[in-house]
């Protein structure tokens, strides 16, 4: 069964008593292409992963994934038999031993491949005698890369995979990533490393405060997302709204604008508004995630510190 | 292979038990003349070891294992990190609570059999001889009894958080329990006292004079034991289905 859509989520919400950690998000996943899944600490990331794997309960909305309802204790099951996961902290049984914990984790999958595994073990340098308890962090994480690794998910979904790992061990891990779609299998990953997400994932998913603030193919934001700078002579006036602005900052004679599509437009204005210096710059995916937060953390502050000057 | 983890997370307070039990029996075959001596009246080698194992110290063992073997699960998972692993396992939640349960109450069995091999063997070393139908009349009471402690702490540890907290709640409950039972209305009904079913103390299976089973042991207050064990282990079961984790 072939989905264009991998994962799909509609007003997905969970709330931790009076805190919203996922706020509505709509998420849609394409199949065999590598997604990376951006945000802060706190940002929603996981309570969305463990939602799509069934560990919680959406508290309202719903979500499919590779077509089975996440909201479902039985779909949920099918759904954890044909994906893979490596989650942020591991959580690997230190009692086993590293061929103990394989073998464990093997006899629940019927698409186990012995040679990958063996492949794995021998590349990751892992001691199949030692207890997990004794492994390094960066050993926890090479192993349950080849629990996740050593079959043919259709999904692999993946919360801060490269943590804890050696600069080596990153780049193997990124090449195994990248030929991933060309085995059949999609790979939903979270990372606070952009500049890995920007050198592998096919499509960027950003989240904040529960809620998408981007999703777009990386070709679509490399081609559209620009830094547009306006110099002016004299004081920079006020630009009226276009589409594609996103953001607009105002620094005496110079007006930064970062714009999400209709560069060529936006320079158009400034140049009918007098700018006399136009600089129009690509903009990597570092600049517009912290453009985006810290715009978002920005008015949420000042919203706090008008309700605490109403509350005085 | 849930049973391989949950037998793993057992295995070494199970075969610590079973060394402690096991370790408790001989000493207290193998020190009978000695003890018998001090005595405060002359008594029977099968009342010696009617008091010492199956009325005192053996039964306290037992009793507390019970209650650790109960504890642990997936709130104690939670606690080390390990749950988010096994929740991304295809199985349900379900079947990890009832695993967990099963292989918990056979290391709880595992423990009770200790007595059946050791008195008769340790007996025989000192020259004595304890029927070896008393030892398996007592495996079935410590195992229906051992079940209601094994579930209301298994309950327990699936719906409080941490190591220790269902086991340190347990013992001052089972203790309530047993305070209750002195209760006027309560005392009359014989066989809700498990303190003394275990044992056989003042009930009607039990020869006091003689410290032999002697009657058909009581089946059915034996099962709706074992019956109020699965039904704990049936509400922590559906405590976890709906836990967000």
């Amino acid at each position: 069964m072939i989905h264009e859509r991998i994962i799909h989520t509609r007003e997905l919400t969970k709330d931790y008593g009076s805190f919203r950690a996922v706020d509505r998000l709509n998420l849609s996943v394409r199949t065999e292409r590598i997604t990376g899944f951006l945000g802060r600490n706190g940002a929603g990331k996981s309570s969305t992963i463990k939602m799509l794997l069934g560990m919680i309960r959406p508290t309202s909305g719903t979500g499919t994934v590779l077509g089975y309802r996440i909201d479902d204790p039985r779909q949920s099951i099918e759904i954890r038999r044909r994906i893979a996961y490596v989650g942020e902290d591991k959580g690997l049984y230190g009692y086993m031993t590293v061929a103990e914990l394989i073998r464990f984790t093997r006899s629940f999958y019927s698409d186990w491949q012995p040679e990958i595994e063996r492949q794995l073990l021998a590349e990751y340098r892992l001691p199949s005698r030692r207890k997990v308890k004794a492994l390094s962090k960066g050993m926890c994480t090479k192993l349950a890369l080849l629990l996740a690794l050593s079959r043919r998910p259709a999904l692999l979904i993946l919360d801060e995979p490269t943590e804890g790992l050696d600069p080596v061990s990153i780049e193997e891990l990124l090449q195994t990533l990248v030929a991933a779609p060309a085995n059949g299998t999609s790979v939903f990953f979270s990372s606070h490393q952009l500049s890995e997400v920007e050198r592998i994932a096919d499509d960027i998913l950003m989240i904040d405060r529960g809620s998408a603030v981007l999703d777009m193919s990386l070709e679509q934001i490399r081609e559209n997302y620009r830094r547009i700078s306006l110099g002016f002579s004299t004081a920079a006036p006020r630009l009226e709204p276009l589409p594609g602005i996103e953001k607009v900052r105002c620094d005496g004679r110079q007006i930064v604008i970062l714009a999400s599509t209709n560069a060529d437009a936006i320079a158009q204005l400034g140049r009918d508004r007098g700018a006399v210096d136009i600089n129009v710059s690509p903009v990597s995916l570092r600049e517009i995630f912290l453009e985006t937060v810290q715009e978002r953390n920005r008015l949420d502050q000042q919203r706090h510190l008008e309700h605490d000057d109403a509350l005085v | 292979m849930l049973w391989y983890k949950s037998l793993r997370e057992i295995r070494t307070v199970t075969l610590v038990g079973i060394a402690a039990m096991a370790a408790m029996c001989a000493l207290v075959v193998l020190n009978q003349q000695t003890m018998r001596a001090h005595a405060d009246a002359p008594m029977t080698y099968v009342a010696y070891i009617w008091k010492s194992v199956y009325n005192s110290i053996g039964r306290d063992i037992f009793i507390i294992l019970s209650i650790i073997l109960g504890s642990g699960g997936l709130l104690q998972e939670r606690a080390h990190g390990t749950a988010g692993f096994t929740l991304a396992l295809p199985v349900s939640r379900r079947s990890i609570v009832f695993t967990r349960a099963v292989i918990g109450y056979l290391g709880v069995l595992a423990i009770a059999a200790v007595p059946i091999v050791v008195v008769p063997l340790a007996s025989g070393y000192v020259g004595e001889q304890y029927p070896i139908a008393q030892n398996t009349g007592f495996f079935f009471l410590w195992a229906a009894c051992g079940a209601v402690f094994y579930g209301v702490t298994f309950l327990l540890a699936h719906r409080l958080e941490g190591d220790y907290i269902s086991v340190l709640l347990a013992i001052p409950l089972l203790m309530l329990y047993g305070v209750l039972l002195n209760l006027p209305w309560l005392s009359r009904l014989r066989m809700l006292n498990i303190f003394h079913v275990i044992n056989g103390e003042d009930m009607p299976f039990f020869n006091e004079a003689r410290h032999l089973l002697i009657a058909p042991l009581p089946w059915l207050s034996l099962a709706i034991m074992v019956a109020v064990s699965a039904v704990f282990i049936t509400f922590a079961a559906r405590r976890i289905q709906s836990l967000d984790l």
